[in-house]
Protein backbone atom coordinates (compact mmCIF):
# COMPACT_ATOMS: atom_id res chain seq x y z
CA UNK A 1 0.00 0.00 0.00
CA UNK A 2 1.05 3.56 -0.75
CA UNK A 3 -0.16 5.61 2.23
CA UNK A 4 -0.17 9.43 2.10
CA UNK A 5 -0.85 11.41 5.27
CA UNK A 6 -1.40 15.14 5.51
CA UNK A 7 -3.74 17.99 6.29
CA UNK A 8 -6.31 19.54 3.97
CA UNK A 9 -7.31 23.22 4.16
CA UNK A 10 -10.95 22.47 5.00
CA UNK A 11 -11.44 23.44 8.63
CA UNK A 12 -14.14 20.95 9.57
CA UNK A 13 -12.95 17.92 7.60
CA UNK A 14 -12.79 15.09 10.17
CA UNK A 15 -10.09 12.46 10.25
CA UNK A 16 -10.71 10.63 6.98
CA UNK A 17 -9.10 7.36 5.98
CA UNK A 18 -9.39 5.27 2.84
CA UNK A 19 -8.60 4.80 -0.82
CA UNK A 20 -8.71 7.95 -2.92
CA UNK A 21 -10.49 8.43 -6.23
CA UNK A 22 -10.89 11.43 -8.49
CA UNK A 23 -13.92 13.16 -9.95
CA UNK A 24 -13.24 16.00 -12.37
CA UNK A 25 -11.02 18.53 -10.65
CA UNK A 26 -11.53 16.99 -7.22
CA UNK A 27 -10.19 14.12 -5.21
CA UNK A 28 -12.96 12.13 -3.56
CA UNK A 29 -12.92 10.09 -0.38
CA UNK A 30 -15.85 8.95 1.74
CA UNK A 31 -18.08 11.50 0.01
CA UNK A 32 -15.74 14.43 0.69
CA UNK A 33 -14.45 16.44 -2.25
CA UNK A 34 -10.87 17.59 -1.81
CA UNK A 35 -9.47 20.35 -4.05
CA UNK A 36 -6.38 19.53 -6.05
CA UNK A 37 -4.40 22.56 -4.95
CA UNK A 38 -1.10 23.32 -3.25
CA UNK A 39 -0.30 20.94 -0.40
CA UNK A 40 -1.40 17.41 0.33
CA UNK A 41 -4.03 17.62 -2.44
CA UNK A 42 -1.32 18.12 -5.06
CA UNK A 43 0.78 15.24 -3.67
CA UNK A 44 -2.17 12.86 -3.76
CA UNK A 45 -3.26 13.99 -7.22
CA UNK A 46 0.19 13.45 -8.72
CA UNK A 47 0.49 10.05 -7.04
CA UNK A 48 -3.00 9.01 -8.16
CA UNK A 49 -2.40 10.00 -11.78
CA UNK A 50 0.80 7.96 -11.72
CA UNK A 51 -0.63 4.86 -10.08
CA UNK A 52 -3.60 5.02 -12.48
CA UNK A 53 -1.26 5.18 -15.46
CA UNK A 54 0.78 2.25 -14.13
CA UNK A 55 -2.41 0.28 -13.31
CA UNK A 56 -1.47 0.07 -9.64
CA UNK A 57 -3.73 0.23 -6.60
CA UNK A 58 -4.70 3.84 -5.86
CA UNK A 59 -3.04 5.59 -2.92
CA UNK A 60 -4.64 5.26 0.50
CA UNK A 61 -4.77 8.44 2.53
CA UNK A 62 -5.03 9.70 6.08
CA UNK A 63 -6.41 13.24 5.95
CA UNK A 64 -7.81 15.78 8.37
CA UNK A 65 -8.88 19.39 8.08
CA UNK A 66 -6.42 21.90 9.52
CA UNK A 67 -5.94 25.57 8.69
CA UNK A 68 -2.99 26.01 10.98
CA UNK A 69 -4.32 25.44 14.48
CA UNK A 70 -2.87 21.96 14.71
CA UNK A 71 -5.88 19.87 15.75
CA UNK A 72 -6.15 17.96 12.47
CA UNK A 73 -2.39 17.48 12.39
CA UNK A 74 -2.41 15.89 15.83
CA UNK A 75 -5.29 13.60 14.86
CA UNK A 76 -3.26 12.36 11.89
CA UNK A 77 -0.15 11.76 14.00
CA UNK A 78 -2.11 9.95 16.72
CA UNK A 79 -3.92 7.75 14.19
CA UNK A 80 -0.66 6.76 12.51
CA UNK A 81 1.09 6.12 15.84
CA UNK A 82 -1.74 3.77 16.78
CA UNK A 83 -2.28 2.07 13.43
CA UNK A 84 0.83 2.18 11.27
CA UNK A 85 2.20 -1.16 12.45
CA UNK A 86 -1.13 -2.82 11.68
CA UNK A 87 -1.36 -1.16 8.25
CA UNK A 88 2.33 -1.69 7.44
CA UNK A 89 2.31 0.27 4.17
CA UNK A 90 5.07 -0.29 1.63
CA UNK A 91 5.51 3.46 1.14
CA UNK A 92 4.53 6.08 3.74
CA UNK A 93 4.41 9.76 2.76
CA UNK A 94 4.19 12.42 5.48
CA UNK A 95 3.27 15.83 4.19
CA UNK A 96 1.58 19.07 5.34
CA UNK A 97 1.18 18.85 9.12
CA UNK A 98 1.93 21.18 11.99
CA UNK A 99 5.49 20.08 12.80
CA UNK A 100 5.53 18.41 16.22
CA UNK A 101 8.85 16.91 17.25
CA UNK A 102 7.59 14.64 20.02
CA UNK A 103 4.77 13.21 17.88
CA UNK A 104 7.21 12.63 15.03
CA UNK A 105 9.47 10.77 17.46
CA UNK A 106 6.58 8.57 18.61
CA UNK A 107 5.56 7.94 15.00
CA UNK A 108 9.06 6.82 14.06
CA UNK A 109 9.00 4.43 17.03
CA UNK A 110 5.64 3.07 15.86
CA UNK A 111 6.96 2.61 12.31
CA UNK A 112 9.67 0.44 13.81
CA UNK A 113 6.93 -2.01 14.80
CA UNK A 114 5.88 -2.62 11.16
CA UNK A 115 6.48 -6.12 9.77
CA UNK A 116 8.71 -4.54 7.16
CA UNK A 117 9.81 -0.95 7.54
CA UNK A 118 8.03 1.17 4.92
CA UNK A 119 9.92 3.46 2.59
CA UNK A 120 9.50 6.77 4.40
CA UNK A 121 9.06 9.96 2.37
CA UNK A 122 8.77 13.38 4.03
CA UNK A 123 8.19 16.78 2.54
CA UNK A 124 6.82 20.11 3.77
CA UNK A 125 6.53 20.52 7.54
CA UNK A 126 6.80 16.78 8.16
CA UNK A 127 10.36 17.15 6.86
CA UNK A 128 10.89 20.16 9.16
CA UNK A 129 9.76 18.13 12.16
CA UNK A 130 11.93 15.14 11.25
CA UNK A 131 15.00 17.37 10.99
CA UNK A 132 14.22 19.41 14.11
CA UNK A 133 13.74 16.21 16.12
CA UNK A 134 17.04 14.76 14.86
CA UNK A 135 15.23 11.95 13.05
CA UNK A 136 16.18 12.69 9.45
CA UNK A 137 18.14 9.46 9.06
CA UNK A 138 14.98 7.47 9.81
CA UNK A 139 13.62 8.67 6.46
CA UNK A 140 14.37 7.37 2.97
CA UNK A 141 13.48 10.46 0.95
CA UNK A 142 13.32 14.22 1.60
CA UNK A 143 12.34 16.63 -1.16
CA UNK A 144 13.59 20.09 -0.07
CA UNK A 145 13.89 23.21 -2.20
CA UNK A 146 17.00 25.40 -1.96
CA UNK A 147 15.85 27.28 1.16
CA UNK A 148 14.80 24.07 2.85
CA UNK A 149 18.22 22.59 2.06
CA UNK A 150 19.77 25.59 3.81
CA UNK A 151 17.47 24.80 6.75
CA UNK A 152 18.72 21.20 6.80
CA UNK A 153 22.29 22.53 6.73
CA UNK A 154 21.69 24.81 9.72
CA UNK A 155 22.14 22.74 12.88
CA UNK A 156 20.28 25.21 15.10
CA UNK A 157 17.17 26.03 13.05
CA UNK A 158 13.88 24.28 13.83
CA UNK A 159 12.04 26.06 10.98
CA UNK A 160 13.24 27.68 7.71
CA UNK A 161 12.16 31.10 9.04
CA UNK A 162 15.06 30.89 11.50
CA UNK A 163 17.87 29.80 9.20
CA UNK A 164 21.17 31.59 9.21
CA UNK A 165 21.08 34.52 6.79
CA UNK A 166 24.32 33.46 5.11
CA UNK A 167 22.82 30.06 4.33
CA UNK A 168 19.67 31.72 2.93
CA UNK A 169 21.90 33.87 0.70
CA UNK A 170 23.74 30.84 -0.63
CA UNK A 171 23.48 30.56 -4.38
CA UNK A 172 22.05 27.39 -5.92
CA UNK A 173 25.52 26.68 -7.34
CA UNK A 174 26.63 26.14 -3.74
CA UNK A 175 24.24 23.24 -3.30
CA UNK A 176 27.09 20.80 -2.82
CA UNK A 177 28.41 22.84 0.14
CA UNK A 178 24.98 22.83 1.79
CA UNK A 179 24.58 19.10 1.13
CA UNK A 180 27.89 18.39 2.86
CA UNK A 181 26.91 20.53 5.86
CA UNK A 182 23.48 18.93 6.15
CA UNK A 183 24.99 15.45 5.85
CA UNK A 184 27.64 16.16 8.48
CA UNK A 185 24.91 17.23 10.90
CA UNK A 186 22.96 14.04 10.04
CA UNK A 187 20.04 16.20 8.95
CA UNK A 188 19.21 14.56 5.64
CA UNK A 189 17.30 11.47 4.63
CA UNK A 190 19.05 8.65 2.79
CA UNK A 191 18.02 10.28 -0.49
CA UNK A 192 17.48 13.98 -1.12
CA UNK A 193 15.88 15.42 -4.20
CA UNK A 194 16.74 19.11 -4.03
CA UNK A 195 14.23 21.00 -6.18
CA UNK A 196 15.33 24.12 -8.01
CA UNK A 197 16.67 25.57 -11.25
CA UNK A 198 18.81 22.44 -11.23
CA UNK A 199 17.43 19.42 -9.38
CA UNK A 200 20.00 17.45 -7.39
CA UNK A 201 19.69 13.79 -6.45
CA UNK A 202 21.79 13.12 -3.36
CA UNK A 203 22.35 9.74 -1.75
CA UNK A 204 24.16 9.49 1.57
CA UNK A 205 25.66 12.93 1.10
CA UNK A 206 26.91 12.44 -2.47
CA UNK A 207 25.38 14.22 -5.47
CA UNK A 208 24.73 11.36 -7.89
CA UNK A 209 22.67 13.10 -10.55
CA UNK A 210 21.47 16.50 -11.66
CA UNK A 211 18.45 17.32 -13.81
CA UNK A 212 18.35 20.70 -15.56
CA UNK A 213 16.22 20.12 -18.65
CA UNK A 214 13.78 21.19 -19.74
CA UNK A 215 14.45 24.43 -17.91
CA UNK A 216 11.08 25.83 -16.74
CA UNK A 217 11.89 28.53 -14.14
CA UNK A 218 8.20 29.46 -13.90
CA UNK A 219 7.52 26.23 -12.00
CA UNK A 220 9.06 27.74 -8.87
CA UNK A 221 6.26 30.29 -8.68
CA UNK A 222 3.45 27.75 -9.06
CA UNK A 223 2.11 26.59 -5.71
CA UNK A 224 2.15 22.80 -5.55
CA UNK A 225 4.80 21.94 -8.14
CA UNK A 226 7.15 20.79 -5.39
CA UNK A 227 4.33 18.72 -3.92
CA UNK A 228 3.79 17.00 -7.26
CA UNK A 229 7.42 15.84 -7.26
CA UNK A 230 6.84 14.21 -3.88
CA UNK A 231 3.72 12.47 -5.18
CA UNK A 232 5.56 11.25 -8.27
CA UNK A 233 8.50 9.85 -6.29
CA UNK A 234 6.15 8.09 -3.90
CA UNK A 235 4.21 6.46 -6.73
CA UNK A 236 7.36 5.36 -8.54
CA UNK A 237 8.78 3.89 -5.32
CA UNK A 238 5.50 2.03 -4.87
CA UNK A 239 5.86 0.78 -8.46
CA UNK A 240 9.16 -0.78 -7.44
CA UNK A 241 11.70 1.62 -8.88
CA UNK A 242 14.92 2.16 -6.95
CA UNK A 243 14.90 5.47 -5.04
CA UNK A 244 17.55 7.04 -7.27
CA UNK A 245 15.65 6.19 -10.45
CA UNK A 246 12.34 7.25 -8.92
CA UNK A 247 13.81 10.65 -8.01
CA UNK A 248 15.36 11.26 -11.43
CA UNK A 249 12.19 10.33 -13.29
CA UNK A 250 10.02 12.39 -10.95
CA UNK A 251 12.17 15.47 -11.56
CA UNK A 252 12.17 14.94 -15.32
CA UNK A 253 8.43 14.28 -15.49
CA UNK A 254 7.61 17.37 -13.44
CA UNK A 255 9.70 19.62 -15.70
CA UNK A 256 8.28 18.05 -18.83
CA UNK A 257 4.71 18.48 -17.55
CA UNK A 258 5.52 22.15 -16.99
CA UNK A 259 6.62 22.41 -20.60
CA UNK A 260 3.54 20.55 -21.87
CA UNK A 261 1.32 22.88 -19.81
CA UNK A 262 3.18 25.91 -21.23
CA UNK A 263 3.57 27.02 -17.67
CA UNK A 264 3.64 30.68 -16.68
CA UNK A 265 3.85 31.98 -13.11
CA UNK A 266 0.03 32.23 -13.21
CA UNK A 267 -0.50 28.56 -14.09
CA UNK A 268 -2.30 26.43 -11.50
CA UNK A 269 -0.84 23.14 -10.32
CA UNK A 270 -3.85 21.20 -11.62
CA UNK A 271 -2.91 22.24 -15.15
CA UNK A 272 0.54 20.71 -14.63
CA UNK A 273 -0.83 17.52 -13.09
CA UNK A 274 -3.22 16.90 -15.98
CA UNK A 275 -0.20 16.72 -18.29
CA UNK A 276 1.45 13.81 -16.46
CA UNK A 277 -0.30 11.05 -18.49
CA UNK A 278 0.84 12.74 -21.70
CA UNK A 279 4.40 12.96 -20.38
CA UNK A 280 4.35 9.30 -19.30
CA UNK A 281 2.95 8.21 -22.65
CA UNK A 282 5.71 9.97 -24.51
CA UNK A 283 8.73 9.52 -22.24
CA UNK A 284 8.33 6.97 -19.44
CA UNK A 285 9.18 3.96 -21.56
CA UNK A 286 12.39 5.57 -22.77
CA UNK A 287 13.35 6.79 -19.30
CA UNK A 288 12.74 3.53 -17.45
CA UNK A 289 12.68 0.73 -20.00
CA UNK A 290 9.36 -0.24 -18.45
CA UNK A 291 6.72 0.38 -21.06
CA UNK A 292 2.98 0.59 -20.62
CA UNK A 293 0.68 1.07 -23.57
CA UNK A 294 -2.90 2.25 -23.65
CA UNK A 295 -5.18 -0.23 -21.93
CA UNK A 296 -2.50 -1.36 -19.53
CA UNK A 297 -0.53 -3.71 -21.74
CA UNK A 298 2.98 -4.07 -20.50
CA UNK A 299 6.24 -4.45 -22.38
CA UNK A 300 9.10 -5.08 -19.98
CA UNK B 1 5.97 -5.19 40.31
CA UNK B 2 3.00 -3.43 38.81
CA UNK B 3 3.53 -0.48 41.10
CA UNK B 4 6.74 0.25 39.19
CA UNK B 5 4.89 0.60 35.91
CA UNK B 6 3.92 4.17 35.27
CA UNK B 7 1.84 5.49 32.49
CA UNK B 8 4.21 7.07 30.01
CA UNK B 9 3.87 10.83 30.31
CA UNK B 10 3.24 12.52 26.99
CA UNK B 11 6.38 14.45 26.15
CA UNK B 12 6.49 17.86 24.55
CA UNK B 13 9.33 19.37 22.54
CA UNK B 14 8.26 22.78 21.33
CA UNK B 15 11.52 24.48 20.49
CA UNK B 16 10.30 27.95 21.45
CA UNK B 17 10.11 30.06 24.62
CA UNK B 18 7.90 32.91 25.79
CA UNK B 19 9.86 35.00 28.30
CA UNK B 20 8.28 37.12 31.06
CA UNK B 21 9.07 39.86 33.52
CA UNK B 22 7.22 38.10 36.33
CA UNK B 23 5.96 34.65 37.25
CA UNK B 24 2.29 35.68 37.31
CA UNK B 25 2.39 36.56 33.60
CA UNK B 26 3.97 33.20 32.80
CA UNK B 27 1.24 31.31 34.62
CA UNK B 28 -1.50 33.41 33.05
CA UNK B 29 -0.01 32.75 29.60
CA UNK B 30 0.07 29.01 30.23
CA UNK B 31 -3.66 29.12 31.05
CA UNK B 32 -4.58 31.30 28.06
CA UNK B 33 -2.66 29.12 25.62
CA UNK B 34 -3.94 25.83 27.05
CA UNK B 35 -7.52 27.08 26.89
CA UNK B 36 -6.98 27.90 23.21
CA UNK B 37 -5.77 24.35 22.55
CA UNK B 38 -2.03 24.99 22.30
CA UNK B 39 0.41 22.40 23.65
CA UNK B 40 2.65 24.26 26.14
CA UNK B 41 4.53 23.72 29.39
CA UNK B 42 6.14 25.85 32.07
CA UNK B 43 9.92 25.53 32.23
CA UNK B 44 12.94 27.36 33.61
CA UNK B 45 14.64 29.15 30.69
CA UNK B 46 18.31 28.40 30.03
CA UNK B 47 20.58 31.02 31.65
CA UNK B 48 21.75 32.26 28.24
CA UNK B 49 18.19 33.17 27.26
CA UNK B 50 16.88 34.38 30.60
CA UNK B 51 15.35 37.85 30.73
CA UNK B 52 13.14 38.92 33.62
CA UNK B 53 11.85 36.07 35.81
CA UNK B 54 13.05 32.48 35.98
CA UNK B 55 9.87 30.94 34.59
CA UNK B 56 9.04 30.67 30.89
CA UNK B 57 6.43 28.96 28.75
CA UNK B 58 7.68 26.49 26.18
CA UNK B 59 5.69 26.64 22.94
CA UNK B 60 5.89 25.03 19.54
CA UNK B 61 8.02 27.71 17.87
CA UNK B 62 6.27 27.16 14.56
CA UNK B 63 3.09 28.52 16.16
CA UNK B 64 4.76 31.81 17.19
CA UNK B 65 2.59 34.16 15.03
CA UNK B 66 -0.72 32.69 16.21
CA UNK B 67 0.44 32.77 19.84
CA UNK B 68 1.65 36.37 19.58
CA UNK B 69 -1.72 37.37 18.15
CA UNK B 70 -3.65 35.56 20.91
CA UNK B 71 -1.55 37.03 23.73
CA UNK B 72 -2.04 40.48 22.25
CA UNK B 73 -5.81 39.94 22.05
CA UNK B 74 -5.88 38.73 25.66
CA UNK B 75 -3.65 41.62 26.76
CA UNK B 76 -1.10 39.31 28.39
CA UNK B 77 2.32 40.84 29.04
CA UNK B 78 5.48 39.05 27.87
CA UNK B 79 8.99 40.15 27.02
CA UNK B 80 9.70 38.19 23.87
CA UNK B 81 9.40 34.88 22.06
CA UNK B 82 12.61 33.17 21.01
CA UNK B 83 13.95 29.79 19.89
CA UNK B 84 14.88 27.50 22.76
CA UNK B 85 18.03 26.30 21.06
CA UNK B 86 20.93 28.60 21.91
CA UNK B 87 22.71 29.77 18.77
CA UNK B 88 19.62 29.91 16.56
CA UNK B 89 19.67 32.82 14.10
CA UNK B 90 17.24 35.73 14.15
CA UNK B 91 14.03 35.56 12.11
CA UNK B 92 14.87 36.07 8.44
CA UNK B 93 14.18 39.63 7.30
CA UNK B 94 15.65 39.63 3.80
CA UNK B 95 13.73 38.96 0.61
CA UNK B 96 14.70 38.03 -2.95
CA UNK B 97 12.92 39.31 -6.06
CA UNK B 98 12.63 37.49 -9.41
CA UNK B 99 11.31 39.28 -12.50
CA UNK B 100 9.37 36.97 -14.84
CA UNK B 101 8.46 39.68 -17.35
CA UNK B 102 4.74 40.12 -16.78
CA UNK B 103 5.01 38.85 -13.22
CA UNK B 104 7.17 39.44 -10.17
CA UNK B 105 7.93 36.76 -7.59
CA UNK B 106 9.10 37.74 -4.11
CA UNK B 107 10.70 35.14 -1.87
CA UNK B 108 10.87 35.53 1.91
CA UNK B 109 12.43 32.57 3.68
CA UNK B 110 10.76 29.45 2.38
CA UNK B 111 7.72 31.31 0.96
CA UNK B 112 7.10 32.89 -2.43
CA UNK B 113 4.33 35.19 -3.68
CA UNK B 114 3.87 36.16 -7.33
CA UNK B 115 1.76 38.98 -8.74
CA UNK B 116 0.83 40.37 -12.13
CA UNK B 117 2.81 43.57 -12.74
CA UNK B 118 0.03 45.26 -14.68
CA UNK B 119 -3.01 44.44 -12.56
CA UNK B 120 -1.46 43.91 -9.13
CA UNK B 121 -3.38 40.63 -8.83
CA UNK B 122 -1.81 37.77 -6.87
CA UNK B 123 -1.47 34.84 -9.28
CA UNK B 124 0.34 32.30 -7.10
CA UNK B 125 1.93 31.51 -3.77
CA UNK B 126 4.34 28.65 -3.33
CA UNK B 127 6.70 27.04 -0.86
CA UNK B 128 6.23 26.32 2.81
CA UNK B 129 4.91 23.30 4.60
CA UNK B 130 2.67 24.32 7.50
CA UNK B 131 -1.06 23.52 7.37
CA UNK B 132 -2.24 27.12 7.11
CA UNK B 133 -0.35 27.65 3.84
CA UNK B 134 -2.75 25.84 1.46
CA UNK B 135 -5.60 27.70 3.21
CA UNK B 136 -3.92 31.09 2.76
CA UNK B 137 -3.03 30.16 -0.84
CA UNK B 138 -6.73 29.71 -1.58
CA UNK B 139 -7.57 33.01 0.13
CA UNK B 140 -4.96 35.06 -1.76
CA UNK B 141 -5.11 33.79 -5.35
CA UNK B 142 -6.95 36.19 -7.65
CA UNK B 143 -7.01 39.02 -5.11
CA UNK B 144 -5.49 42.46 -5.60
CA UNK B 145 -2.37 42.95 -3.49
CA UNK B 146 -4.04 45.90 -1.81
CA UNK B 147 -7.20 43.96 -0.98
CA UNK B 148 -5.81 40.56 -0.04
CA UNK B 149 -6.05 39.43 3.59
CA UNK B 150 -2.70 39.56 5.38
CA UNK B 151 -1.26 36.08 6.02
CA UNK B 152 -0.13 37.18 9.48
CA UNK B 153 -3.77 37.91 10.32
CA UNK B 154 -5.36 34.72 8.99
CA UNK B 155 -2.44 32.31 9.48
CA UNK B 156 -0.94 30.78 12.60
CA UNK B 157 2.59 29.66 11.74
CA UNK B 158 6.06 30.86 10.81
CA UNK B 159 5.37 29.92 7.18
CA UNK B 160 2.44 32.37 7.25
CA UNK B 161 4.71 35.03 8.75
CA UNK B 162 7.24 34.56 5.94
CA UNK B 163 4.45 34.76 3.35
CA UNK B 164 3.30 37.99 4.97
CA UNK B 165 6.81 39.41 4.54
CA UNK B 166 6.69 38.46 0.86
CA UNK B 167 3.29 40.18 0.51
CA UNK B 168 4.61 43.28 2.24
CA UNK B 169 7.50 43.51 -0.22
CA UNK B 170 5.13 42.94 -3.15
CA UNK B 171 2.97 45.82 -1.90
CA UNK B 172 6.03 48.06 -1.71
CA UNK B 173 7.05 47.14 -5.26
CA UNK B 174 3.49 47.53 -6.57
CA UNK B 175 3.07 50.91 -4.94
CA UNK B 176 6.31 52.09 -6.51
CA UNK B 177 8.52 51.98 -3.46
CA UNK B 178 12.18 51.15 -3.39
Amino acid sequence: MLLIAGTIPIKDLPLTIGEITSEGEFLVINGYHIPCTQGTGAVISAALVTTSYLKLEAPHVVLAGDIGQGKGSREIYEYLIKKVAEISPEVLVLHYCLPEMSLTRRLCEAVGECNKKPLMVADAASMYAAKAAGLAREFDVFTPDATELAFLADPAATHPAYINRHLFDTDITQTSRLVVAAYQHRNIAKLLLVKGAIDYVVIDGDILATIAEPNIPELEAIGGTGDTITGLIAAFLYAGLEPREAAIIAARANRMAGRFAQATPATKVGQVIEQFPNVFREYLCGWTGVCYTEGGNYNG
Amino acid sequence: MAFLKRKQKASFEGGGLVLFQDVHDAMQTENVLKEAGYAVRLIAPPLELRKGCDLAVEINLVEQPGIERLLSQKDVAYISICPLKVGTSELLEIVKVTDFGNWIMVKAGNMKLTFDKESGVIVNTSGGGCPDIPYIHAKLIGKLLTEAPRPKNIGFTLCALMLDRALEECLTLWQGGE
